[in-house]
């Protein structure tokens, strides 16, 4: 009964965006006011199906209903309420229906949001989005039904992925993830509409950027949420491997965030529309790519999901995908001519092509990367590796380009400048550098790129600085209190390129970390019988005994590790090996000890409680809280920095 | 992060390996012992390194083998019990003089060219290293093109850019624009007093 | 900047470069993917196949002279790598204990104990039943040796010493019967 009142929901957001797109592209074509309302009318419905569909699934879920596939798949009667809702996400067939309530979210939203904007363009872009949404719906109805009916319906089910129980990182981090990729469908319509119009006018960059604006802060929470929840459950004191799937996360992230700067320019100079708009349509096709690479069970990945019909299909989704993209741009990208020029000098607009060099070539390296053993596998039946080594190679004089440039780039004015001018705003954050360096140097920094890379940070830190500090002396220079005049700078008409500094300030600190925590940690690995010690770094680590607990889905065998610095005791830590009902493999939990400067990690390798025994793996990981904190003040800086300005105050 | 082997030595050490691979392949004569690398790479071809250095020489060598029951992370990151076992043989291999190229060749005998993370210049495999060059090559001529265009048509920019300055062309609406600015900036005249934003 | 409605609808140019730089990156990453669809990425191949067998000297459970590979020449060879930990090790070990029984006297059958305590695997024999030496492999050399991903996972080796063939995952009687005959065991 469920599972039919759910597949008739799924067939409902399928006709919905079908005829949606039919009509919001038949509108676009015979400009009819009808026709508009008509099409914003299907985009509700097909918002308000996915929502009754996934809120029936949720509600499937938490009565155990296991005559629906999906729970019978995942469900389980032992597992709590919460896991048993966040199972809604946990498993291919869930996710592509939460999948659907993203993208029925985003689409009622902005479909909203623009309901009497942008008439020309408008018709489109919703057609475009129905027209992904159908594909979704189809996804649903057919290769990954989450609603079929089960006969006999089974007593209990198996329960989710034990990684999804094991720590709360794993339940918030796809809803960000989903968000982040789902949402790119709106800058991709958006720019699609531009493209059929053959207009994008000044007017309808603001939508574009805020739509991409959106998704990408996002995307950025969920990048850093993946890696945070690596690091703390996945035990190997590391947060980003260069897996596929956290590639795949990554790069649409690197062609969204040269978007965001190639539409400054575009804004401010009126050039590079063609060229913002295919970075638009790039980030949406390397969504479907990473949905196919994590959804297609073709690229070898611990993340990844098995193998089903479901790969093809999305597969078939991203070729027509890449050919209306082409086919869009070759025919339409001489339409959106330039209304201004770039200053061909060592300028702000200069750098901001180079931004986006770099940042097309970091995608280009990463998608080869991750792509070429496919490729190899393909031509020469080998079965080979790209991992880390070659892309952290490959990456570090990427990132500390873009960390320099980020300092650069905003050092300089806008158009031409003469050599006293350059020579002034060069010259100064030279001084940040070398603090920076300088103080690295005395705490014993050695590696060279890790030195470089903090000279760099100090120079751009300096420039980010200045940036944000200069409306605030503007605003107290006229008698405000720094307080108003922050709140009046984060809120006033110059919020946007506050928030964006803003932006940038947590990237320099998170690019630092990243230098200073992947090349400065101690490790130790020990075996230990109880009442042994062993060090790392300057703490003392006393293996103090192992305590067997039984929680309600799963029993634990826990280290508990006495941890002293100097002498002073620091309490007791518990990393730990978790063993679910239902599943074979233990899944160990590492403990953290963070402080500000430094996270100790400890992690079991092996424990044995009836000989007393512990293979106990112990890292100093410097720095690495501050890439979550930074990520938080990029999030931060990019909602002030998203939130529109009031027409009017700024042209 | 270690800097990059010189090519010619890495080609040396392959076509060593290669050598060794192909005597591998002679027919089994009696063991010298259980699991002999030399029969496998050879006689060790480096120096083994200072006992203070081993432990983060094993780490930079560990960190270019893939550890093959966990897909992905290296032999040096890998906290599995495989992982360790193979780091440990790293060690010895490393404390009895073998260098890089012979230990990744041993481990790449039995476990195929997978087991390397990082793609030995061979064949196909130059196209992974090379492309980013070539766009990077391409990249740089492009961005030259797209500043040196404006240069070649010669035209001077006809309206200051888009800026916080810019006022609507409208002159009743312009006047009310900067009267609002000085109400709200204290900026004289409504004209900000630094105009780079 | 925007243009007059009568030119936004005239049929506009092909950008030809546009065309051939997007195929250009486009294409071969289509076919690379369609290339792989359907391809088990954790099936990989061993190179080990063809080749002569590395050597290895392993205790065998239970005390004994050390088995080494030389001592397995003159017969065909089955070499098991397996734990009491893993399932499908669980359910191939009766038709390997078969095996042992009929063709001992044609094929040894030799078991290398991965990543498990000598204590567990006692018990395990003692009840599922005992064929076969099986070895200890301290720091699990002999897997490395032999290029192991997971258990079960078997080679069978030819009275040269020369692996002949690797099999991944539970054996079933049909591809053990079609492996034994690569190593020149007729049925």
């Amino acid at each position: 009964m469920t599972a039919a009142l759910g597949r008739s929901l799924v067939l409902l957001a399928l006709l919905a965006s079908t005829l949606g797109a039919v009509v919001g592209g038949a509108t676009a074509v015979r400009r009819s006011a009808a026709g508009w309302t008509l099409t914003r009318r299907f985009a509700y419905l097909f918002a308000a199906a996915m929502l009754a569909a996934n809120a029936l699934m949720v509600w499937a879920l938490l009565a155990r209903d296991f005559s629906v596939s999906y729970v019978a798949q995942v469900g389980s009667r032992a597992v709590p309420n919460w896991v048993a809702f966040v199972s809604l996400w946990s498993s291919l067939e869930g996710s592509i229906l939460f999948w659907g309530l993203v993208i029925g979210g985003y689409v009622g939203v902005a479909t909203w949001a623009n309901r009497d904007k942008h008439p020309e363009y408008m018709p489109w872009a919703v057609a475009v989005w129905l027209a992904c949404g159908a594909f979704f719906s189809f996804l649903l109805a057919g290769p990954a039904q989450p609603f079929a009916s089960v006969s006999p319906v089974p007593p209990d089910g198996p329960g989710p992925n034990p990684l999804l129980q094991n720590h709360l990182l794993m339940v918030v981090h796809p809803p960000f993830l989903y968000l982040g990729y789902v949402g790119m469908t709106i800058p991709f319509g958006l720019a699609s509409a531009a493209l059929l119009t053959g207009r994008l006018g000044h007017d309808f960059l603001r939508p574009l950027r805020t739509w991409l604006m959106l998704p990408w802060t996002f995307l950025t929470v969920a990048i850093v949420l993946g890696g945070w929840w690596a690091y703390e459950v996945l035990g190997w004191g590391g947060y980003w491997a260069w897996d596929p799937v956290e590639n795949a996360s990554f790069l649409p992230w690197l062609t969204a965030t040269a978007a965001l700067h190639s539409a400054v320019l575009t804004e401010r100079k009126g050039v590079l529309k063609g060229w913002t708009v295919t970075l638009v349509l790039a980030t949406f096709l390397l969504t479907i790519l990473g949905t196919f690479m994590t959804r297609s069970g073709v690229f070898n990945s611990v993340h990844s999901f098995t193998q089903s019909a479901i790969g093809p299909t999305i597969l078939v989704f991203l070729v027509l995908a890449l050919v209306w993209s082409v086919a869009l741009l070759a025919l339409r990208i001489d339409r959106l001519e330039a209304d201004g020029a770039i200053e061909p000098v060592l300028s702000r607009d200069a750098l901001f092509l180079v931004n986006n060099l770099l940042f097309v070539l970091f995608t280009f390296t990463v998608l080869l990367g991750t792509v070429f053993p496919l490729l190899v596998e393909a031509t020469r039946g080998v079965q080979m590796s790209v991992g880390r080594p070659y892309f952290d190679r490959m990456a570090v004089p990427l990132g500390v380009a873009l960390l320099l440039l980020m300092g650069v780039g905003p050092a300089l004015p806008w158009g031409r400048a003469t050599p006293a001018q350059l020579k002034q705003a060069l010259v100064p954050p030279l001084a940040g550098a070398a603090i920076a360096a300088g103080i690295a140097a005395l705490v014993g920094v050695r590696q060279p790129w890790t030195l470089v890379a903090l000279a760099f940070g100090g120079y751009t830190a300096q420039v980010t600085l200045r940036e944000l500090w200069l409306p605030l002396a503007r605003r107290r220079a006229h008698g405000e209190q720094l307080g108003r005049a922050l709140a009046a700078t984060a809120w006033g008409s110059g919020r946007r390129r506050f928030g964006s500094y803003v932006v940038h300030a947590g990237a320099v600190i998170v690019i630092v970390a990243i230098a200073v925590s992947s090349t400065m940690g101690q490790s130790r690995e020990a075996q230990l019988r109880v009442g042994e010690k062993t060090e790392v770094g300057a703490y003392t680590l006393t293996f103090l005994g192992i305590d067997q607990l039984r929680e309600p889905h799963r029993d634990a065998v826990v280290a508990r590790v006495g941890v002293s610095r100097g002498g002073r005791d620091l309490g007791v830590l518990s990393p730990r090996m978790n063993q679910y009902e239902r599943q074979r493999e233990p899944v160990g939990t590492p403990a953290v000890r963070s402080s500000l400067f430094e996270d100790l990690y400890l992690s079991v390798m092996n424990i044995d409680p009836a000989n007393g025994t512990l293979g106990l793996l112990a890292l100093v990981n410097p720095m690495v809280g501050w890439i979550w904190g930074a990520t938080a003040l990029m999030a931060l800086g990019s909602l002030v920095a998203l939130v529109p300005v009031r027409v009017g105050t700024r042209p | 992060m270690t800097p990059p082997l010189g090519p010619l030595r890495r080609a040396a050490g392959l076509a060593l390996a290669a050598v060794f691979l192909v005597a591998a392949h002679a027919p089994a004569q009696e063991p010298a012992g259980p699991a002999d690398p030399s029969r496998v790479v050879g006689p060790p071809r480096g120096h083994a390194p200072t006992a203070e250095a081993l432990d983060a020489r094993t780490d930079e060598v560990a960190g270019l083998l893939r550890c093959p029951v966990c897909q992905g992370l290296s032999v040096a990151d890998s906290p599995a019990t495989m992982a360790v076992n193979m780091k440990a043989q790293v060690k010895e291999l490393l404390a009895e003089g073998y260098d890089e190229d012979q230990i990744l060749a041993y481990f790449e005998r039995s476990y195929g060219e997978f087991v390397r993370l990082q793609p030995p210049l061979r064949g196909v495999n130059w196209l992974v290293w090379l492309a980013p060059l070539a766009a990077l090559a391409f990249g740089a001529w492009a961005v030259k093109r797209a500043l040196g265009a404006r240069r070649a048509s010669g035209t001077e920019p006809a309206s200051p850019p888009p800026g916080p300055d810019t006022l609507p062309e409208d002159p009743k609406l312009a006047r009310y624009v900067l009267r609002v600015r000085e109400l709200a900036y204290g900026w004289g005249g409504g004209r900000s007093p630094a105009s780079t934003d | 900047m925007s243009k007059g409605a009568a030119e936004a609808n005239q049929p506009s140019p092909l950008n030809r470069r546009v065309l051939l730089v997007g195929l250009a990156v486009v294409a071969p990453l289509v076919a690379v993917l369609f290339m792989n669809l359907g391809r088990n990425p954790h099936a990989i191949g061993s190179p080990l196949v063809g080749r002569a067998a590395p050597d290895f000297a392993l205790r065998p459970m239970g005390g004994g002279e050390p088995v080494t590979l030389a001592s397995l020449r003159g017969r065909p060879a089955v070499l098991n790598f397996w734990a009491t930990w893993c399932v499908p090790c669980f359910e191939e070990h009766p038709l390997l204990v078969r095996a042992a029984r009929s063709l001992g006297d044609r094929v040894q059958f030799v078991g290398v104990i991965y990543e498990d305590s000598e204590e567990q695997v006692r018990g395990f024999l003692a009840r599922q039943g005992e064929a076969y030496p099986s070895l200890v492999d301290p720091g699990s050399r002999a897997a490395i040796a032999y290029g192991i991903f997971g258990v079960p996972e078997t080679y069978f080796l030819d009275a040269e010493g020369r692996i002949a063939a690797k099999h991944v995952g539970p054996l079933d009687a049909a591809s053990l019967a079609a492996k034994l005959r690569l190593v020149g065991l007729q049925p």
